[in-house]
């Protein structure tokens, strides 16, 4: 009778872990990772979760008065001013990003090597920077009237159009250099199977190359749509009302239950973008088995050698040669007038120690995400990778306040010190990493992982020995970006740094916003300057 | 180091140790009972800043931490209040001094030397005082206007021989929102809101902040533009477009006479450093040191006794309005719902 008694005890237990695991099990379809990778998941999109919490906890204790009044007044103009200029942006991005690239790494442009790694460029500088330049030439007392006489600019850079062209020129290389590097890795094979079927170049790259750019293009595109959704320092200077606009009004009214709300407006956009983004891409497979791979030839363009190197010169002279120049000759003046002075060297240690590290643990934390979602797809990892994307767009005040509240309160012994701010960068651009990440772990079939099961590693050592090395181009790369867009970060870094602790983008920002061009040129150009290393030495291994 | 440099994630991974272990190393700025230092947060141009903390040092000894966040300053200070770490406040906005003493994050004390602050600008309990006068002014640019053209009278603004004429800046920006809780407070909300939109159609430009405006006017792209006084004084002495005239509005009889905000000190609630802070506040007090705060911005002091730089009008000189400062603070929230509903919060062209 014991014995019975206890076999129906053990199998109480046993039947509830049964049904546990069983939930488990179906939760993976069937395909549960290992707990590790899991634990390592979850943690990362809780670290994620902190501003979006913040954002909740003071949307729900509003008031629905407060979420009526928001909603009603200007929310549907100023929704349809951003979404419109999202909208175009990335599109123009797209085109830029997509031609360049096909013309700077497919065919034989003159100066390949060197239009490779320039149009990168545009990424280093503070965008507001960009902005200040293209006032100064093309403004209503721009060089171009002065010299000129009034009315002779071709730009009005207050407009529509002006803040496209802005904007487009110094976000087109996220789409650029994503799809670059696809277009470097693209196997031989496929173009030559579709010239043997009959296809000329122009066939090739619609039916063929176009498809299998897919991947890229769209983690592109998403980067490139987030980033203006955020996009402040731009819009305001040029005059455009954004979304973002509507939030900074509120918090300049300390406000931070209305701009929270606002923010969680912002919030369902971005899961929106990613959601469509996913669903495009969901049916298509993109592996290249990488067996077989030869390296193809640059495509002769001939008689449409001059035209090329002409569109190439064009978007060097907008989004390169302007801003720079500008820089140079402000940083001249600067010199001149003593502004290289004793605190600069700390602002650029602080600057890279902050970028630095939040470079170094995206690296860390993309991977695992992005390998949930791709080799373990299921409710769960696509919500651990939601969640990890979901701070992108957020204003970096509202990452900055998010992250004071829960730290100062709960975990004050990091509170007032720059990891704080390097966390800050992590939730703003982890997914940078995870875009870059992904577009490389894409192209590598999960057949490779069941292969080195089989020989005998478990799912850990499968990810550390074999596909860490496979897309360490892309994770590298992915770092590199995080280091650049973190080094010209200024609202969060504004609101999170311990008093003393300044980087170079904040003395930017201190000198520029009250025109003293001469001193925030030195330290914009060192931003520049100091970003070419990391972002050469990883263009270089993608 | 083979394996180091073979396998990149150990790379990242010993990187990451290094950076992490230099960073709890050396921003280890333990926030401990009254340590010889003072936590100042501070919404002003650190430039107008920076002298008066370094004359404090020196001549007191006690170590300075500024953190220059601008606007962001109050929102950090709301969130930071479960466990405050800054001493001190500076702001060039009373509302926002105001509006953090009815959230309750403020310490009022007896001070020595603040009976020469007016009472009317500092706080019922003394938790903060305003030490330098932001007047609303015309600035004009004399070669494209003379003094006898130019508005007298904030009201005039809504005449549309104006259309197109003058420049103001954008309905979030403090100084224009303090300005709108002053005319509420003399008018009334209905004509305040018509002055709002008439002014709105009327200006030529809204812009970002006051220093484009002062710079435009000097250029010569607007006849004059509605800012603080020190924006003139600054104008005067730049190198080019420096052909500039003010005209202080409303001073005839009857009129409102020119509004005033200001730029002071509070004093924060459970702070860290509590006896430097006051130490701090009684140093400020001090005549010298009221001169020192308004000095590099140009701004005039609120204590007539306290000499100001050259041409300035001294705040005795010129009538002012009448509001207590304080009132600021409770006209904040509806005034910038005024200004929203008008539509002027976010207008910039």
């Amino acid at each position: 009778m014991r014995m019975n008694q206890e076999e129906q005890c053990d199998s109480v237990q046993y039947r509830i872990m049964l049904k546990i695991s069983g939930f488990w099990s179906r939760l993976w379809k069937g395909n549960p990772p290992d707990l590790a990778l899991t634990l390592v998941g979850l943690i990362v999109s809780l670290l994620m979760f902190i501003p979006i919490s913040y954002v909740i906890l003071q949307s729900v204790t509003a008031g629905s008065d407060r979420w009526l009044r928001l909603l009603d007044t200007r929310i549907p103009g100023l929704l349809y001013n951003t979404l419109t200029i999202t909208f175009a942006t990335t599109l123009v991005s797209i085109v830029l990003g997509v031609s360049l690239a096909w013309l700077v790494y497919r065919c034989n442009i003159p100066g390949r090597k060197l239009w490779q790694w320039i149009f990168a460029l545009p990424l280093m500088l503070p965008s507001y920077v960009g902005a200040v330049a293209y006032i100064m030439v093309f403004g209503p007392t721009g060089w171009i009237n002065q010299t000129l006489g009034a009315g002779a600019s071709p730009l009005n850079v207050y407009s529509f159009g002006g803040v496209l062209l802005v904007l487009s020129m110094f976000k087109f290389p996220y789409v650029f250099l994503v799809v670059g590097a696809s277009l470097r890795r693209l196997n031989r094979s496929h173009e030559d199977t579709a010239r043997s079927l009959g296809l000329n170049t122009w066939g090739t790259f619609w039916k063929v190359n176009l498809p299998l750019l897919r991947p890229a293009i769209g983690a592109g595109a998403i980067l490139t749509a987030l980033c203006v959704l955020s996009e402040f320092g731009v819009v305001a200077l040029l005059r455009y009302n954004t979304f973002t606009a509507a939030i900074y009004y509120q918090m300049a009214g300390f406000d931070r239950q209305s701009a929270s709300i606002l923010s969680a407006v912002l919030i369902v956009l971005t899961l929106l973008f990613l959601w469509i983004e996913s669903a495009n891409r969901r049916k298509q497979r993109f592996y290249q088995i990488s067996g077989t791979y030869r390296a193809a030839e640059p495509i002769d363009l001939k008689s449409w050698r001059l035209p090329g190197l002409i569109w190439v010169l064009c978007v060097f002279l907008l989004s390169v040669l302007l801003p720079l120049a500008i820089l140079f000759y402000w940083t001249v003046q600067g010199v001149r007038l003593g502004a290289i002075g004793g605190n600069f060297w700390g602002y650029t240690v602080n600057s890279i120690q902050v970028a630095g590290l939040a470079a170094l643990i995206c690296i860390f934390l993309a991977l695992p995400v992005i390998y949930l979602r791709s080799r373990y797809p299921s409710v769960m990892s696509s919500l651990i990778s939601k969640l990890s994307s979901s701070g992108y767009s957020l204003p970096g005040v509202i990452v900055a306040l998010g992250l004071i509240y829960i730290f100062n309160n709960y975990i004050p012994w990091l509170y007032n010190t720059f990891f704080l701010i390097s966390i800050a960068y992590v939730i703003r651009f982890l997914p940078q990493a995870m875009q870059y990440s992904d577009a490389s772990l894409s192209q590598i079939s999960p057949r490779i992982d069941e292969a080195a099961r089989n020989l005998g590693l478990n799912p850990l050592k499968v990810i550390i020995r074999v596909i860490v090395p496979l897309i360490s181009p892309g994770l590298l790369a992915g770092g590199g970006l995080v280091f650049v867009s973190a080094i010209k970060e200024l609202p969060a870094t504004l609101l999170l740094r311990p008093p003393g602790f300044d980087t170079l983008a904040v003395r930017v920002w201190v000198e520029a916003s009250e025109a003293v061009y001469h001193m925030a040129a030195p330290a914009a150009l060192l931003v520049v300057l100091v970003s070419l290393f990391p972002l050469k030495l990883m263009l270089s291994k993608y | 180091m083979h394996f180091l440099t073979k396998n990149p994630v150990l790379l990242i991974a010993a990187l990451l140790v290094l950076l992490f272990i230099a960073g709890c190393g050396g921003s280890d700025e333990s926030i401990g009972s009254d340590s010889g230092e003072l936590i100042v947060y501070s919404s002003r141009n650190e430039n107008f800043v920076n002298d008066l903390l370094a004359k404090f040092e020196a001549d007191t000894g006690i170590t300075v931490q500024a953190l220059h966040a601008g606007g962001g300053a109050v929102n950090r200070i709301v969130e930071e209040s479960h466990n405050v770490q800054a001493d001190i406040f500076i702001s060039n906005d009373i509302s926002a001094l105001e509006y953090l003493r009815m959230e309750g994050l403020l310490e009022g004390f007896e001070l020595a030397g603040i009976e020469t602050i007016d009472q009317r600008y500092r706080a019922v309990d003394n938790s903060w005082f305003a030490l330098s006068a932001r007047t609303r002014v015309f600035i004009y640019n004399k070669d494209l206007i003379s003094e006898a053209e130019i508005p007298q009278a904030i009201w005039e603004l809504t005449d549309p021989v104006w259309q197109g004429q003058f420049a103001i800046t954008r309905g979030e920006n403090a100084g224009m929102i303090a300005h709108i809780s002053a005319l509420r407070y003399e008018w009334g909300d209905e004509q305040t809101a018509q002055w709002i939109s008439a002014v709105r159609e009327n200006a030529g430009a809204i812009m970002e902040g006051h220093g484009d405006i002062r710079r435009a006017v000097g250029a010569g792209e607007f006849a004059f533009g509605l800012v603080n006084n020190y924006y003139y004084h600054q104008q005067l002495r730049e190198p080019t477009n420096n052909n500039v005239g003010v005209i202080y509005p409303d001073q005839g009889p009857g009129q409102m006479g020119a509004v005033v905000n200001g730029a002071g000190v509070a004093m924060i609630k459970n702070s860290p450093n509590r006896n430097n802070a006051r130490i701090f506040i009684e140093w400020l007090l001090l005549p010298e040191n009221q001169r020192e705060f308004s000095y590099s911005s140009m701004e005039v002091p609120i204590n007539p006794n306290i000499e100001a730089i050259g041409e300035a009008a001294a705040i005795s000189d010129y009538k002012v309005h009448d509001m207590p400062l304080y009132q600021l603070g409770e006209y904040f929230l509806d005034t910038r719902r005024l200004i929203e509903e008008a539509g002027l919060d976010l207008d910039l062209r």
